[in-house]
């Protein structure tokens, strides 16, 4: 069967929070994954805006990885979903997937 | 019908009652009410009102000792006063029946500008400024920084609420910025040391008299350390040697307990109060009574020294946390994203995977936030 690195929602109704987790593709949002491998906040957190170099910054989202499990796993073959893909690119660890369309 | 006649024969006759302060314009108003809506009002009620005994009272009160307190005087606090206390003016207990109960001062406000040029533009560390001034390091940290807020709101045209600060700064007791040549007042106790946690339990600990037992045998007690080498103990001549070697080396402090139990040694009081250092200072001053310049000295370089080594410290924290978090600004995204190393191992998260400080959220543990009696604000403070 095919092992996805999705995301797992948890969280209070309208605070979200993910747990990045390896599992079988076709088991429950909610059930017991094999492995956490991280955490992700999508809600953006604002930096304080009481220094001056903080006033322009732009809000941020956090994710905790844990870098050696997530390459382990890709390494045996565990397909990311495309949300975990976005992340995984982002912290360089798989190649950006290619839109699927052209922007004009 | 008798009673409705009578009624409205009552409650004529109740509305002196009502105008017993001749001043008041608003009260005097009432019986200017038709007279149709105040026989509905009281139609069956031929007693008195309970409370008026209790309102000629307070019209008789606010006559006579409470027309004082009707303005105050700038620079002074305006709080009833017991009548048998006999010292005059202030005073700084607003509740007569509660003497525990003391309004504390506040910072004028050249003393929380002075603060503010001290540490920004004098570049004086905090520790320094709070013993200059008696005043807290914490609180020191917030002045500067809400001076800091204050300014840039004013340099962005923001309205201040001034009026308002002005009516408090004048209504509560505050601590004054000493003249020239005059002594600085201190605003609060700066080295208070709350209880802590561990000193709660009694403990029937003997000694041999022959033994030497100091605040650091008996912190080591109350945290069920073994007893010190005796070689090491006998180089410890004070217990504030401990705090120079611990802001030098914080790792130098001994831990007990394995695992969820594992905590830090009790260190003694001089270790852990806000400015070890004064200890230092004191027994400086006892052992060379004579030559201020010489303990003044002594006193400058070792707070120097150990700056330096706790900015030292701390900048290679901050280079360490900036180190392990990776910053992506992806383009044409609105946010950016933080990634931070985590670890998730047999260790990290327990053995079934559920440990309480394991980094994400559990598995198959309720989260318990919604259940009635789960207490989510702090309940202790880290002493």
């Amino acid at each position: 069967m095919v092992l996805r690195i999705r995301l797992a929602r948890f969280g209070n109704k309208h605070s979200p929070f993910y747990n990045i987790v390896v599992a079988q593709a076709r088991s429950a949002r909610g059930a017991k994954p094999l492995e956490v491998i991280g955490t992700f906040n999508p809600v953006p957190k604002r930096p304080t805006n009481l220094y001056e170099e903080n006033a322009n910054a732009r809000p941020y989202k956090e994710i905790a990885l844990d870098r050696s499990r997530a390459k382990y796993w890709l390494g045996v073959g565990a397909q990311p979903s495309d949300p975990v893909w976005k992340l995984l690119s982002m912290a360089g660890l798989v190649e950006k997937k290619p839109a699927t369309y052209e922007k004009a | 019908m008798a009673p409705r006649i009578q009624s409205r024969r009552v409650s004529n006759a109740l509305l002196p009652y009502l105008t017993s302060s001749p001043s008041s314009s608003s009260i005097s108003s009432i019986p200017s009410l038709s007279p149709s809506s105040q026989c509905l009002a009281r139609q069956f009620s031929a007693t008195a009102a309970p409370q008026t005994k209790l309102r000629r009272t307070m019209f008789e009160w606010l006559n006579n000792e409470g027309a004082a307190l009707k303005h105050h005087m700038p620079g002074q606090t305006n709080y009833l006063r017991n009548p048998r206390d006999s010292n005059e003016g202030g005073g700084n207990r607003p509740f007569p029946n509660n003497p525990n109960f003391i309004s504390e001062n506040i910072l004028s406000e050249e003393l929380r500008n002075e603060i503010y040029e001290r540490v920004v533009e004098k570049k004086k560390s905090v520790r320094a400024v709070s013993v200059q001034l008696g005043i807290d390091m914490k609180r020191i940290a917030a002045v500067v920084r809400l001076v800091e807020l204050e300014r840039r709101q004013r340099a962005q045209g923001k309205p201040l609420a001034l009026p308002y600060a002005r009516a408090v700064h004048e209504m509560v007791p505050t601590t004054p910025l000493a003249q020239d040549g005059e002594r600085q007042q201190f605003h609060e106790p700066i080295n208070d040391l709350p209880a802590h946690p561990t000193t709660g339990p009694q403990i029937f600990y003997p000694v041999p008299e022959s033994r030497s037992f100091t605040r650091v045998d008996a912190g080591r007690v109350f945290s069920g350390a073994p007893a010190l080498e005796r070689e090491v103990a006998e180089k410890i001549t004070h217990p504030s040697d401990l705090a120079e070697k611990a802001i030098e080396n914080p790792n130098s402090i001994d831990w007990v307990g394995k695992g969820e139990n594992a905590r830090q040694v009790l260190q003694p009081a001089d270790v852990r109060i806000p400015h070890p250092q004064l200890v230092k200072l004191e027994l400086d001053r006892a052992a060379f009574p004579e030559e201020r310049r010489k303990v003044a000295q002594l006193h400058a370089e070792r707070m120097e020294r150990q700056e330096k080594v706790e900015t030292e410290r701390r900048e290679r924290a901050q280079s360490r946390r900036e180190k392990s978090i990776k910053h992506v600004e992806p383009e044409g995204g609105r946010f950016d994203y933080r990634f931070s190393d985590a670890v998730f191992t047999a260790e990290t998260t327990g053995k079934d995977g559920r440990a309480p400080w394991a980094p994400g959220r559990r598995y198959g543990v309720p989260t318990n936030d919604r259940k009635r009696g789960v207490v989510k604000i702090p309940t202790r403070v880290e002493a």
